[in-house]
C-alpha cells in the first residue's frame, strides 16, 4: 500500500499528463522509489493509478532496464556495454568492479548495498568507459577510479 | 492501378496493396511470419525479402512493408533474397527447438514449412537455446513460449484485434515474452484465434493435443451452428470425434476469425450421452422398423383423433433441407399443424424482425466492420452473437463512433451511452448500422428504416437457422406449437429436432422425435430416429442477413472410439455401419417416411424457388436468399 500522499501526488501527475501512458515511467519510478524495487503489488497499484491492466504495465515494466522487478541493493551499478564504452574498456571494467563487489553480474552484495548490472548507451559515449550509479553517471572511468567510487558510496 | 513484373509475370493491382500481396494474387508464395491479412504489416520477422531488380526502390526490400508502384520489377528466386531468407530463417531456427515430432503443431506450421521451403535442413547453430517458463493460460489453450520466433502476431491480434488487455509482449531484445501477468486463463472471449494465428506452436488447443496429426485430420468447409451469425469454420475430426473447430475465412461474414463459445463447442457432439439408436416404445430396433411403427402411428393417431391431430414440428436449429420437406409432410399427413417454432413469442418476433430485413436492407458482418456509425440497441452482442461484438470494435478502430442503447453492455472498444436511437446522429453518418435482438421486441427499427434510407440492420436471432424457419413459417403459413397445442386438436407431435417444453407435451398420446440430441422431447418420444449432427452432414442454413451457407461433411456418425470400453473391441457382431452410425441427415429421415406414407420417392428437398441452392459451393461467401 503506498500513501495517501504519494497515491495523491501522483493522480496529480497523471491528470497532467496529455494520455495516462504517458505518465507510466513516472508512476512506475515514483513507486519503484517507494518500495525499493517494483513489486507485484507496485505493478498492481500503477496499474489502478493509470487506467491499464497489469499487465500492460508489466510490459512498459520490463521493457525498460531501470525499472526494477526483482529486488535490488540500495545502490544500483548500471556499467554501460554499448559499443563505445565496449571499445574502451567496458567489458574489463564491468568484470572489475564485479570482483571488487566479490558478486556475479546481477547480483546483489551480501550486504544488501549495490546491485550490478550491464546497460546499454547511457548516452555519454564521449566519455567512455561509462557507469551510473543511482541517478549520477561518471564517465572515463579507470579501474582504479571505479574501486574509489565503491569506497565513496560505501562511505556516504 | 500500378502494374509491376513479379518473377517475370506481369501484375496489376490495387494502389495500396504491398508487393507480398502482388505475389500472392499470381500465386507467387513468399515466406512471412508477421505479416497477416487481418493485422496488416509488421516488418517484424524479414522473411519475406525480395530482391528489387528495377523501378523507384532497389535491392533487398521486406516485400510485405513495400507498397506496389508503377515500374517495379521483382524477383523473389534472386540468389540474393534467397540467401536472404535462408539466413533469417536460420536465425529464428536458432533458439526454436528441434523437436517437431512431439510438437501438437508438427505437420500444420508454418514456421516448419518456410523453413523446409527456404532449404535450411542442417543446423550448424550447436550453442545453447534461449528457454521460457510457460503459463498455464486456462482450460482451452496451451502456452510453449520456447517455440516462440517474435513475430508479434498474437499480441497484435489480441490486443489491437480483439480489444484484450490481459495478454501482451513483455521484455526487450532476446527476452521478449508473450503471455500474461500472473497465470491464468485468458479473458479474452476470441482468445482461441492465438491457435489459429500462431505460425508456430507457441499457442495450440489444448482440448485436442496431440489427438492427431494433419495428415489424420477429417476435415470440411462448415459452418458454426453456435448463434445466427453463421461464422465458417473449418472442424477437424478423426475416430468418430469431432476434436477441434478452427476458424475458416469469409470476408463477408467472420473474416478469419471466430469466438471462443464457437471454437470450443464441440462436447454436445461427441456426448456419450447423445441418443444413436432408433427405439420404439423405448426397444431398440433398425430404422426401417421404426419408420414403419412412426408410418403407422400416424395414421392411427388420424383415426383415433380425426384428421389435423397431428401436428408437425420443426426448429430455428433445423438445417434447411430438413425444413423444406416439412410442409409436404404435414400435407400427406393432413396435419392440423405445421410448427417451425415452438413459442408463440420466439415466431411472432423473429418474423416480425425478418420482415424488416426484406430488401437488402441487413447488414453483414463485414458492413458492420466497414460502418462509420453503429448503434447497439437493447442487445449485447458479446452474449448473443459475439462476433458482432468484434465487427463493432474493427469499424470503432477504423474512426466509426460506436452508441449504445441499454444497461450493462459491455463491448471491446469505446462507446457513447445514449437513451434512445433518436439520439443518435443518423442522418449524418455515411454507412451507419443498427444492432437489435429479435428477442427483444420493438417495432422502433421499421421506423428507422424509413426515415434513414442508408441505415442497415444486423438483427441478432435466437438460433443458427431462424431466418430460414421464420421464412418458411412465413411462406407456408406456419403457426407456433404453443397455439396448436391450446387450440386442444393436437393429438400427436412429430418433432424434428424441436426442443419442445415438457409443459406442451404432457397432454400429448403420441410423441415422435428426430434428432441428434438428447432432449426432454427424444426422453418423452414414443417413437425415436437419430439423425446426424451438423459436421456429420452437407446441409444448408441461413444466417441472420439472410445469407444461405452449405456446410459440409466432415465425419461419419458413430460412437467415438475415445470413450469405447476395451472390453468390447473387436465388436463381435458383423455390421456394415460403425456402433452408433445409423443416424442420418433429418432429411433424408423425412424423405424415407415421406415416400413410405405417398409411394413417391424424394431425392432433392431444393425444389422451387430453392433449387438455386442445390449447387451451393461451401467455399464461397454464400448466397443471399432474397436475391433467389
Amino acid at each position: 500500500m503506498i500513501p495517501i500522499e504519494l497515491k495523491a501526488e501522483l493522480q496529480g501527475r497523471i491528470a497532467a499528463a496529455v494520455t495516462n501512458r504517458e505518465a507510466a515511467v513516472d508512476v512506475m519510478k515514483a513507486l519503484q522509489a517507494h518500495y525499493g524495487w517494483l513489486t507485484d503489488e507496485a505493478v498492481v497499484e500503477a496499474a489502478g493509478l493509470l487506467g491499464l491492466s497489469p499487465l500492460q504495465v508489466e510490459e512498459l515494466a520490463t521493457f525498460y532496464e531501470m525499472i526494477y522487478r526483482r529486488p535490488v541493493g540500495r545502490q544500483v551499478i548500471h556499467v554501460c556495454d554499448s559499443i563505445s564504452c565496449w571499445a574502451m574498456g567496458g567489458e574489463t571494467l564491468l568484470s572489475h568492479i564485479a570482483a571488487l563487489l566479490g558478486v556475479g553480474v546481477g547480483e546483489t552484495t551480501a550486504d544488501g548495498l549495490f546491485t550490478l548490472l550491464p546497460c546499454c548507451c547511457l548516452g555519454n559515449c564521449g566519455e567512455a568507459p561509462t557507469l551510473m550509479i543511482g541517478d549520477t553517471i561518471f564517465g572515463g572511468v579507470s579501474l582504479e577510479g571505479a574501486a574509489e567510487l565503491l569506497d565513496q558510496q560505501r562511505n556516504r | 492501378m500500378p502494374k509491376l513484373i513479379i518473377d517475370d509475370i506481369t501484375v496489376e493491382v490495387a494502389e495500396g496493396t504491398t508487393v507480398l500481396e502482388a505475389a500472392q494474387a499470381v500465386d507467387i508464395p513468399i515466406p512471412h511470419f508477421c505479416w497477416h491479412p487481418a493485422l496488416g504489416k509488421a516488418g517484424a520477422c524479414r522473411a519475406c525479402a525480395v530482391k528489387m531488380l528495377e523501378g523507384p526502390v532497389k535491392g533487398i526490400q521486406m516485400s510485405c512493408m513495400l507498397p506496389v508502384q508503377d515500374g517495379m520489377v521483382v524477383s523473389t528466386t534472386d540468389p540474393e533474397a534467397v540467401a536472404m531468407r535462408r539466413h533469417i530463417i536460420e536465425w529464428l531456427m536458432i533458439n526454436h527447438p528441434h523437436d517437431c515430432p512431439v510438437c501438437d503443431e508438427g505437420g500444420e506450421c508454418q514456421l516448419q514449412d518456410f523453413t523446409i521451403a527456404a532449404g535450411h535442413g542442417i543446423r550448424r547453430y550447436s550453442g545453447k537455446k534461449r528457454t521460457h517458463v510457460n503459463q498455464d493460460l486456462g482450460p482451452f489453450i496451451q502456452h510453449e513460449m520456447n517455440r516462440c520466433i517474435q513475430c508479434y502476431r498474437c499480441v497484435r491480434y489480441y490486443q489491437e484485434y480483439a480489444g484484450g488487455t490481459d495478454f501482451g509482449v513483455m521484455g526487450s531484445a532476446g527476452r521478449v515474452y508473450f503471455g500474461r501477468f500472473q497465470d491464468g486463463e485468458l479473458e479474452s472471449p476470441f482468445s482461441g484465434n492465438l491457435v489459429d494465428i500462431c505460425p508456430t506452436g507457441v499457442f495450440t488447443d489444448k482440448t485436442a493435443r496431440f489427438r492427431a496429426r494433419y495428415w489424420d485430420y477429417e476435415m470440411a468447409p462448415s459452418v458454426c451452428s453456435g448463434c445466427s451469425l453463421g461464422c465458417n469454420t473449418t472442424p477437424v475430426a478423426r475416430y468418430r470425434e469431432l476434436l477441434k473447430i478452427t476458424a475458416r475465412k469469409n470476408e463477408a461474414v467472420n473474416g478469419w476469425f471466430i469466438c471462443d463459445r464457437g471454437r470450443f463447442s464441440n462436447s454436445a457432439v461427441n456426448d456419450p450421452q447423445r441418443p444413436r439408436t432408433p427405439l420404439v416404445d423405448g426397444r431398440e430396433s433398425t430404422r426401417d422398423e421404426a419408420l414403419e411403427a412412426l408410418a403407422l402411428r400416424i395414421a392411427e393417431t388420424e383415426q383415433l383423433y380425426g384428421t389435423g391431430s397431428i401436428a408437425i414440428v420443426g426448429s430455428s436449429r433445423l438445417a434447411l433441407e430438413a425444413a423444406l420437406l416439412l410442409p409436404q409432410l404435414a400435407q400427406l399427413t393432413s396435419a392440423g399443424a405445421l410448427c417451425y417454432f415452438t413459442s408463440e413469442e420466439e415466431r411472432a418476433t423473429t418474423t416480425s424482425h425478418l420482415g424488416l430485413l426484406s430488401g437488402g436492407t441487413s447488414a453483414s458482418q463485414q458492413e458492420i466492420r466497414e460502418s462509420d456509425c453503429i448503434v447497439v440497441s437493447g442487445c449485447d452482442p458479446l452474449q448473443d452473437a459475439p462476433m458482432l461484438a468484434l465487427a463493432v470494435r474493427q469499424a470503432w478502430r477504423d474512426g466509426a463512433t460506436v452508441y449504445v442503447v441499454g444497461d450493462g453492455i459491455v463491448l471491446p472498444c469505446e462507446f457513447t451511452a445514449v437513451a434512445a436511437v433518436d439520439a443518435v446522429p443518423l442522418a449524418a453518418a455515411k454507412k451507419p448500422v443498427l444492432i437489435c435482438s429479435a428477442s427483444c421486441n420493438s417495432d422502433h427499427p421499421a421506423g428507422l428504416l424509413v426515415q434513414h434510407s442508408q441505415l442497415k440492420l444486423a438483427v441478432i436471432f435466437p438460433a443458427a437457422n431462424s431466418y430460414g424457419a421464420a421464412q418458411l413459417a412465413g411462406e407456408q403459413g406456419g403457426v407456433s406449437l404453443e397455439r396448436a397445442v391450446a387450440s386442444g386438436k393436437i393429438k400427436g407431435i412429430i418433432s424434428v429436432e424441436a426442443d419442445i417444453p415438457a409443459h406442451l407435451l404432457a397432454g400429448i398420446p403420441f410423441v415422435a422425435a428426430l434428432d441428434w440430441r438428447m432432449t426432454e422431447t427424444v426422453r418423452a418420444a414414443q417413437i425415436f430416429l437419430p439423425t446426424t449432427a451438423w459436421v456429420e452432414m452437407d446441409g444448408t442454413s441461413i444466417n441472420n442477413e439472410g445469407r444461405a451457407q452449405r456446410f459440409k461433411k466432415v465425419m461419419n456418425p458413430g460412437l467415438p472410439i475415445r470413450g469405447l470400453d476395451p472390453a468390447g473391441h473387436p465388436p463381435h457382431l458383423h455390421r456394415t455401419v460403425p456402433p452408433g452410425g445409423e443416424a442420418q441427415p433429418a432429411w433424408q429421415t423425412l424423405a424415407l417416411l415421406i415416400e413410405r406414407v405417398s409411394g413417391e420417392p424424394v431425392t432433392e428437398p431444393f425444389s422451387g424457388r430453392w433449387e438455386r441452392l442445390r449447387g451451393l459451393d461451401a467455399g464461397s461467401e454464400g448466397v443471399m436468399i432474397h436475391d433467389l
